[in-house]
């Protein structure tokens, strides 16, 4: 009788080793903050500047609220807003100083390899990303405005923008900046240069005092914003 | 009869104590020796219920059972199929099985025992 009860003490004994890795294995390690100083810092200017920005917006808007209260005529003030934001979304035609920026094809005497059709669309989205860091205000791709929602994309070797093809040479890419001089030198000197000249294209900028930037064209596909109903 | 019970406790703090832990992919195998364990424990407590214990039969089940179902296991994994979930199956069939039938016989006792008392 003695010896079974310490079989069966060893067994159980076994049976919780068991039952406790495997406790163990199964428990989700546990989730830390593994970022150093610098990361905490970088993180928290992030969120300083995104709050700003906030606390921008939220003033422009009491602003605009208090216009709405204090003008007799509402509909100026609201046809001044509508204008605006029809500005943001890029469906006017926009002009100022800006950076005209030339795509074309460069062949030297050993180049081998088909016909150039279009500009990749990795590299025009790198361009653009480029332009955007640089302080790019508003961008347009041959005659298609770059808007919130545009696509960059290849189909069939050709690249599409806003779905129209981008064919011609020399690609003009047409640029809306405070600092026409500086994003001028920026795109010379970036990186994306050395990336096109790999494709057998060349790169050109040139800064101009006055450029024009077509609207968008086609209509505004809205898919996930809704009407906000105010509660009052 | 208190004894297996700090057994188990014992081995619950030595396995937390050790932070020991088992590869991710190894897990599979050590819950299901587990579930084996188990199922030769409850088979074993029955047996004594029963006065039908062996010692050599308890320990040779034990062993073999935990083996056969990592074997198992190992088969399945290397074959495509979840051969494990039959060892999961059939060890859960029996643990519940022993379960029931230890229930019983302490039932049983128990009347027995209040019937005697009672007389």
């Amino acid at each position: 009788m003695k010896d079974r009860m310490i079989i069966f003490t060893c067994v159980t004994t076994i049976i919780g080793f068991m039952v406790a890795v495997q406790f163990q294995t199964t428990k989700e390690p546990e989730v830390r903050d593994t970022r150093n100083i610098m990361e905490l810092r970088q993180a928290l200017t992030m969120e300083k500047e995104r709050q700003k920005e906030l606390n921008e917006e939220i003033e422009k808007q009491m602003e605009l609220l208090y216009q709405l209260q204090q003008t007799e005529d509402v509909e100026e003030v609201m046809a001044d807003t509508i204008d605006e934001l029809r500005e943001k979304a890029g469906i006017t035609e926009v002009n100022g100083q800006g950076v005209v920026v030339e795509i074309s094809p460069m062949f030297d005497e050993y180049y081998s390899g088909g016909s150039i059709r279009s500009v990749p669309p990795y590299l025009l989205r790198m361009l653009i990303n480029e332009l955007n860091i640089n302080g790019a205000k508003e961008i347009a791709v041959g005659h298609q405005r770059i808007v919130s929602t545009t696509a960059i994309r290849e189909a069939n070797g050709v690249t599409l923008v806003n779905s129209s093809r981008m064919t011609q040479f020399p690609l003009e890419v047409r640029v809306l900046t405070d600092d026409p001089e500086g994003l001028h030198h920026a795109i010379m000197s970036s990186q994306s240069k050395e990336f096109f000249s790999y494709e057998n294209l060349s790169v050109q900028s040139e800064p101009v005092d006055q450029v024009t930037l077509p609207p968008y064209e086609r209509t505004l596909r809205v898919r996930y914003m809704e009407q906000l109903k105010e509660e009052s | 009869m208190w004894l297996p019970i700090v057994g188990l406790l014992i081995g619950i703090l030595l396995g937390l104590s050790t932070e020991f832990r088992v590869p991710d992919e190894y897990s599979n195998y050590l819950s299901i020796a587990v579930l084996a364990a188990l199922d030769t424990l409850f088979g074993g407590i029955r047996a004594h219920l029963d006065k039908a214990f062996d010692e050599k039969v308890f320990l040779t089940g034990f062993f073999a059972n935990i083996l056969l179902a990592a074997c198992l296991a190992f088969l399945g994994v290397h074959l495509g199929v979840d051969l494990y979930l039959a060892a999961v199956f059939a060890f859960g069939v029996r643990l519940f099985n022993n379960i029931a039938l230890i229930r019983r016989t302490v039932i049983d006792r128990w009347i027995q025992k209040r019937k005697e008392k009672h007389s």
